[in-house]
């Protein structure tokens, strides 16, 4: 064979091969990045919750025009707008929950980015932190994988490569690249169990579309509650109440009652990092961003347990329009009797952090107190 | 070393680079040097094994062409035979000679047990090795010179570990005549791997996970409906899962130039058992066929003769496989089938004619083949006898396979019968660029879409 037919042999294996590959991905985005298969997803996987949160408050902003208070958070940030709706008077704000349990700040971005692509819709974004000191806990926030989970209906192909490098460890950057770029990869398992039973999942996501809102806001975190709870610091022994059941004693154990952790400035990074990038997106806006310290458990960690390094949520809050409620406004809800577990409010709890959640947040909006900035 | 890993396609990619890039006397030595680096990254301890039996045999096939015809020839070949058997009875088949004989004398069945790991691909590498040295004692094959050049054809690559088993003439013809491939052969070798691929990771990994779950605890999946799925998933993924490794075999082999024959022709449509032995594993049942039931005297010698013949021959083929009695009762089981379709169909000759009763033949086909595999892949005898106790009576029990695996087997049984019908695939390979980075786009997609992507299930024949 001579030179000639060779290299027009080779040049049309090239070419084959970039079409493939841009047809691959022209077919991945057709059923995975134009909206439709992310308006089918299963309700109840991480992708399909997310989804759900964000259609509903997207069809909220045309409701409430421009009272929204949006909150961000994982499933500590819990708080009920029915007890708010309950309480009588009128609401200067409408506040919204589009926290997802098992989130954070990374999912959040993404997020708010699609609700909020003006960054003029909100009158305030409320995010709820664990502490304003960064402590370095057991896991790196850098390397939970779960957040390619939440947002992959949300990742755009110019996000891939910034997405993926934002793990640290590089089969976490592979395994991010290659579900950014080839969305079906992450959908697999979903695509699978719709084409197994595909009327039970539409019929399923028509009812989600139609009554997971209501399930939500009628929801009621159990009454049970962790009074009893003891901890002493010195030896970090619990001594937990009868009757409590073994998760109740993991978080107990995992989140309060634990050796301190070497403090390497991963989590100040981390915050720095996302929470800058949500900033930069509303440098100039109207919209305000606050931050507030949420309940830190049943009983308390001391401070002096751990020798924190830096604080990054201050070190934003020196931002303009970047506000942090005092951190101590919620400690009147750090007790036994009003958490389920370890790290969760139980259904009072939630009843009175929606009061004061509701009443700081209109406060530091109407600048009548309580903020910082 | 996997097919489907990352690892496997940066070493394939290298090769070929190197392959390509280097002058020509120096190709053979870089396929050779791959090939050992490929056989190594499994387990260096065995690579003295290969260099001993290549040498073996290459000294046998020089000496016996050098010797006359007669019982001095005939000895090198019994030889180089027992040599080549010797390894692979040790290797492959002592500890379950030595538990039965333990048994048989009333002893512990571990009396004589050693503890011994069965070198990656001496199944086949011993066959090749065993074919040519036969062809060279038959004068139906030259020896080869150059020990470069015979090293290669016992270790290449692509086919090193599972096959296909290919015969000296095949090989020697492309090294010894070596044209770069032709753009045909690079499309179509690009393709099969990629289909190769995906058979193994979009198909053959989806149904290992029902079969596993079934075999792995068939107590625990009454009624026939469970035995019958989880037998079906099996046979779903031994063919996409072997045949896949095939195709990746022989398109690998057409980006360096050589050309394997074809193993699988659509076995799941054959028409008759004849019929799946000549679409099934092709270059074994050939091997077979030439090696072992021709040298037993083939259909020359009678119908008894005949039907005794393919009895040892399937018997034979089902031990090559392992070394336990499930082995023996599949090949022994295929014999017996072979032998009832040739006392019915007598000297008629096979046919292959797409008739009304075509599909009836092929869904009985089908059928005996699961059957088949109950022996091939369960545990041991008693789980065989359990899975066929509740295939056949019992509760119906709950469907192991989804929807979704039914839809993955139509999709395969349409483009089976197309490619029986309508030949697409080299047409496919051979159309105009666009049409063929769709094809190539599709299959990546149907492997984004459906492939079990970081499980890394091995190959079932590599374990032959």
């Amino acid at each position: 064979m001579d030179s000639g037919p060779k290299r027009r042999y080779g040049r049309r294996l090239v070419l084959a091969c970039l079409a493939a590959c841009a047809g691959l991905i022209a077919l991945d985005s057709v059923l995975f990045r134009t909206g439709f298969y992310a308006t089918i997803l299963e309700p109840d996987s991480s992708t399909g919750l997310c989804e759900l949160i964000l259609r509903r408050e997207m069809s909220a902003q045309e409701r409430y025009g421009d009272r929204l208070v949006a909150t961000f958070g994982n499933s500590r940030f819990a708080w009920s707008p029915r007890e708010i709706d309950r309480r009588p008077g009128p609401h200067k704000y409408e506040f919204r929950n589009a926290g997802v349990a098992g989130s954070d700040v990374r999912a959040w971005y993404y997020m708010i980015r699609d609700l909020d692509p003006t960054a003029r819709r909100y009158k305030a974004l409320v995010f709820g932190v664990d502490d304003y000191a960064d402590e370095d806990r057991y896991y790196n926030p850098n390397d939970d994988i779960r957040a390619l989970h939440y947002v992959i209906a949300r990742l755009r192909l110019s996000d891939v490569p910034e997405f993926a490098r934002s793990f640290d460890s590089r089969e976490l950057q592979i395994a991010a690249f290659r579900g950014g770029l080839l969305k079906g990869i992450i959908f697999q398992n979903d695509l699978q169990a719709f084409l197994a039973h595909p009327i039970k999942r539409l019929s399923y996501v028509s009812l989600c579309n139609r009554s997971w809102p209501m399930w939500v806001y009628n929801y009621e975190e159990t009454p049970n509650s962790m009074a009893g709870l003891q901890i002493d610091w010195n030896t970090l022994k619990v001594t937990f109440p009868p009757g409590v059941n073994q998760d109740q004693r993991d978080t107990v154990n995992n989140f309060l009652a634990h050796e301190p952790e070497p403090q390497i400035g991963r989590v100040a990074a981390f915050q720095r990092t996302w929470y800058g990038r949500i900033l930069d997106r509303y440098r100039g806006s109207p919209t305000k961003i606050i931050f507030l310290r949420l309940a830190r458990g049943p009983v308390p960690r001391p401070d002096n347990l751990t020798h924190k390094l830096s604080s990054s949520i201050r070190e934003l809050a020196s931002r303009p329009n970047v506000m942090l409620l005092d951190e101590h406004v919620f400690e009147s809800l750090e007790r036994p009797e009003l958490f389920r577990d370890g790290m969760h409010l139980n259904r009072e709890g939630i009843r009175r952090f929606s009061y004061m959640l509701e009443d700081e947040i209109t406060r530091v909006l109407d600048g009548t107190g309580g903020g910082v900035n | 070393m996997l097919f489907n890993t990352v690892h496997f396609f940066e070493f394939l990619a290298v090769v070929l680079v190197l392959f390509y890039a280097s002058p020509r006397v120096l190709r053979r030595y870089i396929l050779l040097l791959a090939s050992y680096f490929f056989y190594g990254s499994w387990n260096v301890k065995f690579i003295p094994l290969l260099l001993t039996l290549t040498a073996i045999d290459y000294t046998a096939g020089r000496w016996i062409e050098r010797t006359p015809r007669g019982p001095r020839r005939k000895g090198v070949l019994i030889l180089s035979l027992a040599a080549n058997l010797g390894f692979l009875g040790f290797f492959k088949y002592y500890n379950f000679l030595t538990y039965n004989l333990a048994l048989l004398l009333g002893k512990p069945t571990g009396s004589f047990f050693l503890d011994i790991v069965l070198p990656l691909g001496i199944s086949f590498h011993t066959f090749q090795s065993m074919s040519y040295v036969v062809d060279v004692y038959r004068g139906e094959q030259k020896a080869v010179r150059d020990p470069i050049d015979y090293a290669l054809f016992i270790c290449f690559f692509p086919q090193l570990v599972a096959g296909p088993i290919v015969r000296a003439r095949d090989f020697f013809r492309d090294l010894l005549d070596w044209h770069p491939p032709s753009g045909d052969d690079v499309s179509q070798g690009v393709l099969l791997v990629m289909f190769g691929l995906t058979k193994k990771m979009a198909f053959a990994d989806q149904f290992a996970k029902v079969a596993n779950d079934y075999f792995g605890n068939v107590a625990a999946h009454p009624g026939w409906h469970s035995a019958w799925s989880g037998v079906i998933a099996f046979g779903m993924q031994i063919y996409f899962d072997f045949s896949g490794y095939t195709d990746m075999a022989i398109g690998m082999a057409k980006l360096l130039g050589f050309h394997f024959p074809v193993n699988f022709r659509r076995p799941y449509l054959a028409s008759s058992i004849t019929d799946f032995w000549r679409r099934w594993h092709i270059s074994l049942s050939s091997w077979l066929r030439d090696y072992l039931y021709i040298s037993l005297g083939g259909n020359r010698k009678g119908q008894w003769m005949t039907y005794r013949n393919l009895l040892i021959t399937m018997l034979l083929g089902g031990l090559w496989h392992g070394a336990s009695w499930n082995f023996l009762i599949w090949g022994g089981y295929h014999g017996g089938l072979l032998a009832v379709e040739r006392a019915v169909r007598g000297n008629r000759p096979l046919s292959d004619k797409w008739t009304w009763l075509y599909p009836l033949k092929a869904v009985a086909t089908f059928l005996l083949a699961m059957i088949g595999w109950v022996f091939f892949r369960a545990a041991n005898l008693p789980q065989s006898r359990q899975v066929l106790a509740q295939m056949f009576s019992g509760p119906a029990g709950r469907d192991l396979l989804l929807p979704w695996h039914v839809e993955l087997i139509g999709l395969a049984l349409l483009l089976a019968i197309a490619e029986e019908k309508l030949d697409w695939f080299d047409r496919v390979a051979k159309a105009p660029t666009l049409v063929y980075a769709s094809a190539l786009a599709l299959i990546l997609f149907c492997l984004e879409l459906f492939g079990v992507i970081d499980a890394q299930i091995p190959f079932i024949y590599f374990q032959f």
